[in-house]
């Protein structure tokens, strides 16, 4: 072996220790400057990205437009596409107001964000948001939609945060089945693909009474997630030799998912208020 | 030489910020186009050893600041068996072991042989699918490989491969405006004479 590429190897094999050694402070220190590099980037893209849907959106229409100009302007037609146009802003609307009474229903303090990014890499369930630690958000605080638990944040950066959805294995959430004593862990499932892949409910007892159609709810317990959060429904149940496992259809719909609420923490005074009211 | 090195680490980095902006397709069980591996694997055929290295540090360097995760959290009383994440770094050694195989077909590739390379990539890109996933197990345990994920591995390095003519056609561009000639000067024995 040459002798640069001898140096070059022990170089080589020096980083790679050095970085498999490095601690989590340090490897979160390294994401963070990573994404405050990358963040106007991914800003940048998901605007584009919308001014390009944006864009093609009109297009169609103009397209239909000129269709039906064409066809002798049938004023029937054009009120239909009016009317399916209304509805689609109709439903915008109905959309916008179900998450601002959400933000404004919700017990909790949240702090709406939307999704920027979805899925980033192969294989964890992760989305990113565009809110980071610079508008209060924290590493594992808790998301939220209208229908349910959506994940939790994994690493916030400045601007930007990653999510890991409900639908990843390392996402475990303390679960109890409503109407039933059961309580168990909730997880996502590995190597799984879709949008809205099952979720595995483990640790409940072998000769549990659980009916597919039960909702699963957060039990509160474990430091992470407040309780009583809908996470989804039982599709069915396994008892096992030691433990019972039921598949569980989340409650959210991960696909259409746009914006999210992360359940920001309450402030020392408005804790203390609540303990003493 | 360096001219070549530096236009292909900009070319890496660019790759990672392309990166961002590939989705995963919903209808192909999530496959996506892996575009910094497959830069950096037709990127290694055309460097020698030391350069290929320093390119696996990279791009591997770059992939775990942008994917690794963080540990479960959770009160443990709780969360008795949390869930253990791959380490920082580990996808430089995958990444140097990919540069590796497709170094072995550079005298191929010399001769002008790039599709022989161009498959080869994706080739490398499935083992290094399969090797992630393949640790996956091994630090969270009960081994599971659901046909899913095997769809998954086998579709993205398909269509990853798909484009690397156009990977080679802008590395042959780069290779070109820099003067730069690409050799075999990997990993073979020198003979030494005494006279």
């Amino acid at each position: 072996m040459k002798p640069l590429n001898l140096i070059t190897l022990l170089l080589f094999i020096a980083g790679a220790a050095w970085a498999l050694t490095r601690s989590e402070g340090t490897v979160r220190s390294i994401q963070n400057s990573y994404y405050a590099v990358i963040s106007p980037f991914l800003k940048g893209g998901s605007s584009i990205e919308k001014k390009a849907s944006a864009f093609i959106d009109e297009v169609e229409h103009s397209k239909a437009w000129e269709t039906k100009y064409n066809l002798a302007k049938e004023e029937l037609d054009e009120k239909r596409v009016e009317v399916a146009h209304l509805r689609k802003l109709e439903l915008e609307i109905a959309q916008l107001r179900q998450a601002l009474k959400f933000q404004q229903l919700t017990p909790f303090k949240v702090l709406a964000t939307k999704i920027i990014r979805r899925q980033p890499s192969t294989w964890w369930h992760t989305v990113t948001i565009d809110r980071g630690e610079q508008q209060g958000i924290g590493v594992q605080l808790p998301v939220l939609s209208p229908e349910g638990l959506v994940g939790k944040v994994d690493a916030p950066s400045a601007n930007t945060s990653t999510v890991i959805l409900l639908t990843d294995e390392s996402c475990q959430v303390s679960a109890k089945v409503d109407g039933t004593p059961e309580v168990g862990i909730l997880s996502g499932q590995r190597g799984l693909t879709g949008d809205n892949p099952s979720l595995k409910l483990r640790f409940l007892s072998k000769d549990a009474t659980i009916e597919p159609g039960m909702l699963v709810f957060t039990t509160g317990r474990g430091g992470l997630f407040p309780p009583d959060i809908l996470l989804g429904e039982i599709k069915s149940f396994e008892p096992g030799p030691l433990h019972g496992e039921a598949l569980v259809k989340p409650a959210v719909d991960f696909a259409t998912l746009h914006t999210v609420f992360v359940k920001i923490p309450d402030s020392p005074e408005s804790q203390a208020s609540k303990a003493n009211p | 030489m360096i001219k070549y090195i530096i236009s292909i680490t900009l070319l890496i980095l660019a790759a990672c910020m392309l990166q961002q902006f590939l989705p995963s397709i919903g209808g192909l069980h999530g496959a996506r186009v892996l575009i910094l591996p497959l830069v950096f694997l037709c990127a290694a055929v055309s460097v020698n050893f030391a350069s290929m290295l320093m390119l696996a540090f990279i791009c591997g360097f770059l992939w775990d600041a942008q994917n690794a995760l963080g540990p479960s959290g959770g009160d443990i009383e709780i969360y008795t068996s949390p869930v253990e994440n791959l380490r920082f770094g580990y996808s430089i050694i995958l990444y140097a072991m990919m540069g590796l195989l497709m170094q072995g077909i550079q005298p191929l590739f010399k001769r002008g042989k790039w599709h022989i390379s161009s498959l080869l990539a994706g080739i490398a890109i499935f083992f290094y699918l399969f090797a992630e996933f393949l640790l996956i197990n091994l630090v969270r345990g009960d081994f599971v490989f659901p046909r899913a994920a095997f769809y998954r591995i086998y579709l993205t390095s398909a269509l990853t491969m798909l484009f690397s003519p156009f990977i080679f056609w802008l590395i042959f561009q780069l290779a070109s405006a820099c003067h730069h000639t690409i050799r075999y000067t990997g990993l073979k024995k020198e003979h030494r004479y005494i006279d």
